[in-house]
C-alpha cells in the first residue's frame, strides 16, 4: 500500500503506523464516564471507506487522517491532522 | 587535579575503515563521512511560521525550505524536515545554537541535534543502485533532482536524504542518520555496496 | 566419462555448442551446452526418468519445458547450498552442476516406496482425515512421523545457507510482465514514448515463445527481429530490461514482487553478490504480458515418463535441439498441437500419429499426414503402456468406439492453453470463461494493470504484437508520456480452434495434479463425499496446493468436478489466486535481515569503551548495552553484579544511560500540554528542577514513567523508558497534532544528542568535584534533590546534571553531547580513580531499583495502574490527563487487584525466579487461587539474599503473610514472605544526603 503524505509525497507503507478509526473524538473534561467509555471502547470496524489516524513515524512525523476503504485498500483522501503543519495558524 | 581531555569521536569513529572495501577494481561507490558538524533544528511555533521565514531568509539570505528541499547558502545548508520545521547544517560554530536561539527566540523553537546525527555522503556510478537496496525513495535523476529532500527511511532507521550539488558530473547523495544507528546502517551500506566496490573517507568539509 | 548427448539433434537450437558443460545427475556423468536448462540436457542425454511422484512414488519425466514443471523437481547443488523441488525445466546448466531427483529410496529406479501404489485405495481424497483420527493420541507418536517420512517433496539442506541475498526497489511508469512478442511490443511502444519502463522476464533468455515457435515479425525472422527489437530496447536510458526476473505478486498502490535470481545459473555467487535479490517494483501502470501454459488431457497413465506437453517437446526440439523421443504421437484437441508435429518433422524426427479430439481437422493437416507417412486418428488416448523407461504403446478410443494401438516412445499432449490469470487476480479477481477458447481470461484487473496478448486470451502471433503494442503506448500515456509510439509490428495469426476435452475415462491412474498426486478419481470422490465446492476440492484433494501451485492442473480439475457435478466450468469458478506465482525463498524475504543484522542496532554513545573494559553486553530492544563489567578471577555473572553493587553502595559507580528516550519540549504551552499526558502537574515545576512523572494510557492503564526537567520557562526535557522511547515520541505527537492542536508546543526528539551517565554512591559528589568546574555548587543547597541544570566541566565543555537517584543512593545524571560520550566515560573513570569508581551495567541497575523498590519495565506491563503501583497519590485531581476518567472505574480501583508487594523466600538461601504464581500457603496451585505473580527478582547484597517484587491481590494489606510461590516452568515450590518493596534505606535518606 502506498500513502500520499500531504507534506512527503507518496510514500511506503513501511513509513506509516496505523492507529485507528480517526472519527471519535477525546470528550470534553467533564462530558462523563459514560462518554468516554464510549471513545476508547465503542469502535466501529467498518468494512468500506473508513477515516483513519496513520502516523508517518518513517517520515516527517506527521499524523494524517487517511479515508480509505478497507474493502480494497483505495484511499480516497489524505489529510493532515488539526495540528500538523498548523504553524501558519495562531494558536 | 587529573587533566581531561574532551576528544570527539564521530558514531563510525570505530567502524569506518578508510580504502577500498568490497569488489575490487573501479570503485563504483564512495562512501565519505563527513564529521563534526553543527546541526540545529528548527520548528515554526504557532502562528510564526511566516515570522520564522523571516528570521530565515534575513540570516541566511534564502528562504527556508517549506517543501521537502535542501537549500544551499554559503556558509550553511537548509534542509526540510516536516512541515514547519528544517535543520540548519553548517561548521565551526558559525551557525550553532548560541546564535541562533536568540535570533529565533520569538518564532522557533530550537534542538541542538549536532551530535545526534552523523552525516554519511555518497556518491559514484553505482550510488543509486546502492541506495535502491536501502531507500524507497525513488532516485531518478528525474524525479529527485539537485535540491530534493526526503524525511524517510532506511533499513528501518529514520534519516534525512537530499540530493547535494553534482560533483564531476555525478550526484551526490546525503544522509542523517541517527547517531546511534548509524554504526548499523553503516555496515548496511557497505553490504548493500560491497558488490560494486567502495571507496570509503572521511572528511570535515560540508559538500 | 560422460554419456554421449544421445537425443542431442545435429543442428539448430539456441544451445552454444562451442560451450560444452559436463555436470551429474544422481551420481551419473552427462554432459550439456550452455544455453541448456538441466531439463533440456536430461533430454538431450536420452533420460525419461527424472523423479518419482510425491505420494504414490511412481515414475516421473519431464512434463513441461517451463517454471508450471509438476514432475521433474530435483535437489541441485549439496551440502549447505542443497535446495530441494527444485525445477529441472528452469535450472540453467552450469560446468559440474550436480543435482539428484527426490522422493526415492534407494534408489531412482528402485524405490521401495512405490509398493504404496499397490495401496493406492487407501490413498485417497481425504485420506490423511479419514485414517488417522483415531485414537488421537497416535497422531503425535506414530501417524505423523510415519507420514512425514514417507512425504515430503526432497531434502531441505539443514544447514545454514552460506550465500547471500537482498531486497531492493524500483520505480517505474510501465512495468511489463514478461518478454515474449506481446511484453516487447509493449516495452518498445511504452519505452518510445518516453515513459520509464522496466520488463520483467522469469527465463533466462528474452523472447517466450518466439525462441521455441519462431515466426515473421515485420517481414523478419523472429529471431532476426527480437535481435533488434532487444537492441532497440537496450539504447533507451529508461528501460531496464530483467531476466531471471519473476514478478510474482500485486500488491496494493502499485506495488509489485518480483524475484531476480542473479546467480542461481552458477555454482555459486561470485564474491561480494548475491545469489538472489527480491525487488518491490513500483510502478504506475503494468502490463501484463505472461502469456499462457498449455494444459494436459487427463487419461490413464499420462504420468508416463515420456508424455509431454506439445508445446514443450517444441521448445526441447526448436529452442534446444534435444529430441524428447525418436517416434512421437500427438494427442491433441486444438490446432496448435499439429505445430509440434511440423517443429518435429523439421527436426526430421518420426511421427507415430495424431490422435485429435475435434471432428475436423484441416486438409493441410491431412496432407502432412499423408505426405510424412503417419496416421491420423479421431479419438482420445485412453491409456499408455510403459514404465520407469518410458511410453512404448498408446492405447486410443476412437470415435465410434473401436480401438487403435500406436506405438511410439514419447506422447506430445496439447489439452488447449490456459492464459496466465494469476497476476490479474491476485486483488480476489476472479476470470471469466471464454468458450471460443476454452479457457479463463482476466476479467478487469488490479488498477492500472492490463493483461495483452496470450496472457489475455488472444493467442495469435500478430494479435499478440498489436495488442502489446496497444497496452504499451496506453500504459505510457497513462504515466503522463505522449512522445511517438511509432508503428506497431505485424505478423499473421495463425488459426487456432479447439474443442473442450479434460479427461478420458479409462482403466488406471488418470492425474489431474501431477505433484500432488491427485487423481479424477479423487475429484470424483470429493464430489460424492459433498465437497463440491473449488476450495473445499482444493483442500479436500489438495489439488493445486503444491509447489506447482497448480499450474497444469486446476482448470483441469475444476472441470472434471463441473462434468461429474452437473455444472458448467464458469459457474464451478475457480480457487482464489494468491502471490507468489512461483515459490520464493524465504532468504530472499529477509535479505540482508539475518543473523547479526536480523535488525538495526543501536548502540550508545560509550559502547566501543565498554567493549574494551569487556563488558558483556545484552540486547534490549535494538540496543546493545553493557549487562555487566567481569573481572579477572570472578567465576559467574552474579559474582560481578554484586560487586559492582557493593562498589556503588560503599563508593560511586557510574552507568550508561543513554538509552533512555529523550524529547525536547518547547513552547508556551509546553507545561500545559505535559499536565494533559502525565497524571501529575508540570506547569507548576520551577526551572531548575527535576520531576518524576506517570503516563497513562486513555484506559486508566500506565503507560510509560520518566523524569522531566525544566530547563527554561518554555523548555522542558522529557525522559521515557529505553523500552518505549519510541512510542512515547508517537503518542506524545499524536497528544499534540490530533487530540490538543490548540496547544502551542513543539516536540523534538534528542535522544541521539546526549550521552547519559548515571553516576551513584556516597562518594558521587566527591567524584563530580573532579570533573566539575569548581565554581559550581554542588552541595545539598546549592545542588539540591531533583535539581537540573546546565554546568562546566573542567576542560571547556558543557553538560547538563540533574539530581536523580534510581539506585537510592546519591546520585547525579550527567549529560554531555553524544560525541563527548566515550571521553565522558574515561575521564569518569580517571575522576573516580582515588574513590575507586567502578563502572556498572544493566544488572547491578535493575539489582539496586529492586532493592529500592522502584518499578520497571515488568511492573509496567500493561495490566498495572498508578495504584497497583502505589502511585495512586500522584494523579492530580485538580486537572484533566489522559485516562483520568477510565482510571476511576469499578474494576481498575477493586480492592482485590494484584499490587506491587516485596517478596522475600523463607527460606534465606533460596534463589527465587520471576514468573512464579503466587497462591495462598497450605493450598493447592489452580486458576482459581493465583493470586499474582513473581515481576522482579534480584540477589540483594544488602540484605544477603534473593529478594523480589510481586504483584500481588491485596498484597499491601498482607505484609508479614507467608504465601506460596509455584514455579510449573522450573518445577519448584516454596514459601515467601510478602514485605515492604523498599528494601533497602526506606526513609531515602541517602538519595537525599
Amino acid at each position: 500500500m502506498r500513502i500520499v503524505c500531504p507534506f512527503c509525497g507518496e510514500r511506503e507503507l513501511g513509513e506509516f503506523t496505523y492507529l485507528g478509526d480517526a472519527k471519535p473524538v477525546r470528550p470534553a473534561a467533564d462530558a462523563g464516564e459514560d462518554a468516554v467509555y464510549d471513545y476508547v471502547y465503542l469502535r466501529d470496524n467498518i468494512a468500506g471507506v473508513m477515516s483513519e489516524n496513520w502516523y508517518h513515524g518513517g517520515g516527517c512525523r506527521a499524523w494524517l487522517k487517511v479515508t480509505r476503504n478497507t474493502l480494497t485498500h483505495e484511499i480516497s483522501a489524505v489529510e493532515p491532522a488539526a495540528g500538523a503543519g498548523a504553524a501558519k495558524v495562531g494558536a | 587535579m587529573a587533566e581531561f581531555s574532551w576528544d570527539v569521536r564521530s558514531p563510525l569513529d570505530r567502524a569506518l575503515l578508510a580504502g577500498p572495501y568490497g569488489a575490487h577494481g573501479d570503485a563504483g561507490v564512495t562512501l565519505t563521512e563527513i564529521r563534526n558538524f553543527d546541526l540545529v533544528q528548527v520548528m515554526a511555533r504557532r502562528g510564526k511560521a511566516v515570522d520564522m521565514a523571516t528570521v530565515a531568509k534575513t540570516r541566511f539570505g534564502v528562504a527556508a525550505p517549506e517543501t521537502p528541499k535542501a537549500v544551499h547558502t554559503a556558509d550553511a545548508t537548509l534542509i526540510w524536515s516536516g512541515p514547519d520545521q528544517f535543520f540548519i547544517l553548517a561548521k565551526n560554530g558559525k551557525h550553532a545554537m548560541d546564535w541562533l536561539v536568540p535570533t529565533f527566540a520569538a518564532s522557533g523553537s530550537l534542538s541542538e541535534q549536532s551530535h545526534a546525527r552523523a552525516l554519511i555522503s555518497i556518491s559514484g556510478a553505482k550510488a543509486r543502485a546502492m541506495l535502491a537496496k536501502l531507500s524507497s525513495i525513488d532516485l531518478h535523476p528525474g524525479a529527485f533532482a539537485v535540491g530534493a529532500a526526503a524525511a524517510t527511511s532506511m533499513d528501518h532507521t529514520s534519516v534525512t536524504l537530499w540530493r547535494g550539488n553534482d560533483r564531476d558530473g555525478q550526484a551526490v547523495l546525503n544522509v542523517l542518520v541517527f547517531a546511534t544507528f548509524a554504526e548499523s546502517l553503516w555496515h548496511t551500506m557497505l553490504d548493500s555496496a560491497a558488490e560494486y566496490g567502495v571507496a570509503i573517507a572521511h572528511s570535515e568539509e560540508l559538500t | 566419462m560422460a554419456v554421449a548427448q544421445t537425443n542431442r539433434l545435429g543442428n539448430g537450437g539456441l544451445i552454444d555448442r562451442s560451450a560444452p558443460l559436463s555436470f551429474r545427475f544422481d551420481g551419473k556423468s552427462f554432459s550439456g551446452f550452455q544455453g541448456d536448462t538441466l531439463a533440456s540436457a536430461l533430454v538431450a542425454n536420452g533420460v525419461k526418468l527424472v523423479g518419482r511422484s510425491f505420494k504414490y512414488h511412481r515414475p516421473r519425466g519431464i512434463l513441461t519445458a517451463g517454471s508450471e514443471e509438476p514432475n521433474a523437481l530435483v535437489e541441485l547443488r549439496s551440502g549447505s547450498r542443497r535446495e530441494p523441488n527444485t525445477k529441472a525445466t528452469t535450472a540453467e546448466l552450469y560446468e559440474g552442476l550436480e543435482a539428484a531427483s527426490q522422493n526415492r529410496w534407494p534408489s531412482l529406479r528402485f524405490d521401495v516406496m512405490s509398493v504404496n501404489q499397490l495401496f493406492a485405495p487407501i490413498f485417497v481424497a481425504g485420506f490423511y482425515y479419514k485414517t488417522f483420527m483415531w485414537p488421537a493420541k497416535f497422531w503425535e507418536a506414530i501417524y505423523e512421523p510415519a507420514i512425514r517420512r514417507a512425504a515430503g517433496l526432497g531434502r531441505a539442506a539443514g544447514v545454514a545457507d552460506p550465500d547471500h541475498y537482498d531486497k531492493a526497489w524500483a520505480h517505474c511508469d510501465v512495468l511489463v510482465a514478461g518478454s515474449g512478442p506481446a511484453g516487447l511490443a509493449a516495452a518498445l511502444a511504452a519505452g518510445r514514448s518516453g515513459a520509464r519502463v522496466i520488463l520483467c522476464e522469469e527465463d533466462f533468455a528474452f523472447g517466450g515463445r518466439l525462441l521455441s515457435d519462431g515466426g515473421t515479425i515485420d517481414g523478419l525472422p523472429a529471431a532476426e527481429w527480437l535481435l533488434r527489437t532487444l537492441a532497440e530496447l537496450a539504447a533507451m536510458p529508461d528501460v531496464r530490461i530483467m531476466n531471471r526476473t519473476t514478478l510474482f505478486g500485486v500488491y496494493d498502490g502499485g506495488t509489485y514482487g518480483a524475484l531476480e535470481r542473479v546467480n542461481d545459473h552458477l555454482p555459486s555467487p561470485p564474491e561480494h553478490q548475491v545469489r538472489q535479490r527480491l525487488w518491490r517494483i513500483v510502478a504506475k501502470r503494468c502490463v501484463v504480458a505472461a502469456g499462457a501454459l498449455e494444459r494436459p488431457i487427463v487419461f490413464a497413465g499420462n504420468d508416463t515418463p515420456g508424455v509431454m506437453m506439445a508445446s514443450a517437446m517444441r521448445t526441447y526440439v526448436g529452442r534446444y535441439a534435444a529430441a524428447p523421443a525418436k517416434r512421437i504421437a500427438l494427442f491433441t484437441n486444438n490446432e496448435d498441437g499439429w505445430r509440434t508435429v511440423e517443429t518435429a518433422l523439421g527436426a526430421g524426427l518420426q511421427i507415430a500419429a495424431v490422435i485429435d479430439a475435434r471432428p475436423d481437422i484441416s486438409s493441410a493437416h491431412r496432407s502432412l499426414a499423408s505426405k510424412n507417412g503417419f496416421t491420423v486418428l479421431h479419438g482420445a488416448v485412453s491409456g499408455v503402456d510403459g514404465g520407469k523407461d518410458g511410453v512404448r504403446k498408446i492405447a486410443v478410443s476412437l470415435t465410434g468406439g473401436a480401438r487403435a494401438e500406436v506405438e511410439a516412445d514419447g506422447l506430445a499432449v496439447s489439452g488447449g492453453w490456459n492464459p496466465a490469470v494469476g497476476l490479474t487476480s491476485y486483488h480476489r479477481g476472479r476470470p471469466k470463461w471464454r468458450d471460443d477458447i476454452a479457457a479463463f481470461v482476466p476479467d478487469g484487473a488490479p488498477p492500472g494493470m492490463v493483461a495483452a496478448g496470450a496472457a489475455n486470451g488472444d493467442f495469435g502471433l500478430g494479435a499478440c504484437l498489436s495488442q502489446g503494442f496497444a497496452a504499451g503506448a496506453a500504459a505510457a500515456h497513462d504515466a503522463g508520456h505522449g512522445g511517438k509510439a511509432g508503428t506497431a509490428p505485424v505478423a499473421d495469426d495463425e488459426a487456432f480452434s479447439v474443442t473442450p476435452l479434460w479427461h478420458v475415462a479409462g482403466k488406471g491412474k488418470a492425474f489431474v495434479d501431477y505433484q500432488h498426486d491427485v487423481t479424477a478419481s479423487d475429484i470424483e470422490l470429493a464430489q460424492r463425499e459433498g465437497f463440491e465446492s473449488v476450495e473445499h476440492l482444493k483442500r479436500y484433494t489438495t489439488l493445486g496446493m503444491a509447489t506447482d501451485q497448480g499450474k497444469t492442473s486446476n482448470v483441469a480439475g475444476l472441470a472434471i468436478m463441473a462434468a461429474v457435478s452437473g455444472r458448467s466450468i464458469p459457474e464451478t469458478g475457480t480457487t482464489i489466486y494468491r502471490p507468489p506465482y512461483v515459490p520464493v525463498a524465504i532468504g530472499a524475504f529477509a535479505g540482508h535481515h539475518r543473523d547479526e543484522t536480523f535488525h538495526a542496532t543501536r548502540l550508545t554513545p560509550s559502547h566501543h569503551w565498554a567493549a574494551e573494559q569487556g563488558a558483556v553486553f545484552v540486547d534490549t530492544g535494538l540496543w546493545k548495552r553493557a549487562q555487566w563489567y567481569p573481572r579477572a578471577g570472578e567465576k559467574d555473572w552474579l559474582e560481578s553484579v554484586t560487586r559492582e553493587v557493593k562498589a556503588v553502595r560503599s563508593g560511586v559507580g557510574f552507568c550508561d544511560v543513554s538509552t533512555l528516550g529523550k524529547i525536547d519540549v518547547h513552547g508556551p504551552d509546553a507545561g500545559a500540554f505535559l499536565d494533559r499526558v502525565y497524571i501529575n502537574t508540570f506547569s507548576n515545576l520551577a526551572v531548575g528542577k527535576a520531576r518524576y512523572g506517570l503516563m497513562l494510557r486513555e484506559d486508566g492503564i500506565v503507560y510509560d514513567d520518566g523524569t522531566t526537567s525544566r530547563l527554561a520557562e518554555d523548555h522542558y526535557f522529557l525522559t521515557t523508558t529505553t523500552a518505549k522511547a519510541g512510542l512515547v515520541m508517537q503518542h506524545l505527537e499524536f497528544c499534540r497534532q490530533v487530540l490538543f492542536p490548540e496547544l502551542d508546543v513543539q516536540l523534538t526528539s534528542v535522544s541521539d544528542q546526549w550521552a547519559q551517565f548515571s553516576i551513584a554512591g556516597p562518594k558521587t559528589r566527591d567524584l563530580l568535584k573532579e570533573i566539575v568546574d569548581p565554581t559550581e555548587d554542588l552541595s545539598n543547597e546549592g545542588f539540591p534533590f531533583m535539581g537540573a541544570r546546565e554546568v562546566a566541566l573542567r576542560g571547556g565543555i558543557k553538560a547538563r546534571l540533574f539530581r536523580i537517584s534510581f539506585s537510592g543512593e546519591m546520585a547525579f545524571e550527567i549529560s554531555v553531547p553524544a560525541r563527548y560520550g566515550e571521553a565522558m566515560a574515561r575521564n569518569l573513570m580517571l575522576a573516580g580513580k582515588s574513590f575507586g569508581v567502578t563502572p556498572y551495567g544493566t544488572e547491578a541497575l535493575g539489582v539496586m531499583r529492586i532493592e529500592k523498590g522502584h518499578i520497571a519495565g515488568p511492573e509496567l506491563s500493561g495490566t498495572t495502574t498508578a495504584a497497583d503501583l502505589g502511585l495512586d497519590k500522584m494523579m492530580s485531581t485538580k486537572k484533566d490527563f489522559i485516562g483520568r476518567v477510565m482510571a476511576g472505574r469499578e474494576a481498575l480501583v477493586a480492592p482485590d487487584r494484584q499490587v506491587v508487594v516485596g517478596i522475600k523466600p523463607t527460606d534465606k538461601a533460596r534463589r527465587l525466579r520471576s514468573g512464579a504464581h503466587i497462591i495462598p500457603k497450605g493450598q493447592t496451585p489452580g486458576p482459581g487461587n493465583d493470586q499474582g505473580y513473581v515481576t522482579s527478582v534480584c540477589f540483594s547484597p544488602a540484605s544477603d539474599q534473593w529478594i523480589g517484587l510481586a504483584l500481588v491481590e491485596r498484597g499491601r494489606e498482607r505484609i508479614g503473610e507467608i504465601v506460596h510461590a509455584h514455579d510449573p516452568i522450573r518445577g519448584e515450590d516454596y514459601d515467601v514472605e510478602l514485605c515492604n518493596p523498599v528494601f533497602y534505606d526506606p526513609d531515602g535518606g541517602r538519595q537525599r544526603g
